[in-house]
């Protein structure tokens, strides 16, 4: 499940029973939306990261970034969140565990994965991890960053619940002094 | 009673307005690097490969293959090819597509 992601793709849809289907999905993705803007329950899940992610996290709830004014909460229970945030590159000791707590949650959920390692950028897949939390988990959003701010963590949030538009496709990463360059 | 409580208290506001506002600390955050694909050479481009402690950057010819969601904003591509490379300012990166994190600089560098 995923408010984010809206199928934006002109000349797709065909008859009017597909127009009739993305409507109805479009109304259901605006409905668990709106469920989620109110009030979202977190469930950390730490797979093995060096805890800066952690750290990070836990700054959320700061009276700096006061993550509660946005109707996000961290839970100690997985029967109580809404929303896994994924850290670290899922070492093979933890699949019981990761598959036991995504199971535990009550659907819909909502799966992040956070940080460098969790994305598949410091771990090679080897014996002893996966490398990546896709390869466990169905990763509904991914926040890059090693570790990734708490505004930058804020921001993914607000991404996962559809409050907030994705712009990493957009980003060419060409300088802007550059002639060939500039953010589009 | 710490200071900044008393200041926060005549103020009204402590929090952060992000998202709703531009959050002011967001400047000094280390962020991904930006690329000046004129100024970028095959030598500079394997110079960066060879330093990156990620697997951030990876070379397909006269591509240089970008991988935001490995990069830890570390700078140190930006240490051995300081023409070529900039802060990109980006930290606003979340995204639904893990492919989207992937992005091609061409290297035109060695065409002058």
């Amino acid at each position: 499940m995923n408010p984010a992601s809206e199928p934006d793709q002109p000349g797709q849809a065909v008859g009017p029973a597909s127009q009739d289907a993305a409507e109805a999905a479009r109304k259901l993705r605006d409905m668990i939306a709106k469920q989620f803007g109110r009030s979202l329950h977190i469930r950390t899940l730490d797979t093995g990261s060096c805890a800066v992610c952690e750290q990070e996290i836990r700054l959320l709830s700061a009276p700096h970034y006061d993550l509660q004014r946005l109707g996000f909460f961290f839970t100690p229970a997985p029967r109580h969140a809404d929303l896994l945030l994924v850290t670290g590159p899922m070492v093979r000791a933890f699949d019981v565990a990761a598959r036991k707590t995504y199971e535990a949650m009550p659907g819909p959920k909502v799966v992040v994965a956070t940080g460098a390692c969790a994305l598949g950028g410091v771990y090679p897949k080897d014996a002893f991890v996966h490398g990546d939390v896709g390869e466990v988990l169905p990763v509904d959003v991914w926040i890059p960053g090693c570790p990734p701010s708490p505004l930058a963590l804020l921001y993914g949030l607000s991404v996962a619940v559809g409050r907030l538009a994705e712009k990493a496709p957009g980003l060419t990463f060409l300088a802007e002094d550059d002639p060939e360059g500039g953010e589009q | 009673m710490p200071l900044w409580s008393v200041r926060g208290l005549r103020r009204g506001v402590v929090t952060t307005r992000y998202p709703a506002k531009p959050d002011q600390s967001a400047a000094a955050l280390p962020t991904p690097p930006a690329f000046r694909p004129r100024e970028l050479t095959r030598q500079d481009a394997d110079r960066m490969i060879a330093v990156c402690p990620r697997a951030a950057l990876r070379r397909r010819e006269d591509v240089l293959i970008f991988d935001v969601g490995a990069c830890a904003a570390c700078g140190r591509c930006a240490g051995v090819a300081p023409h070529a490379v900039t802060a990109s300012g980006e930290f606003e990166l979340a995204t639904t597509t893990r492919s989207a994190l992937i992005k091609e600089i061409p290297i035109l560098g060695d065409q002058r």
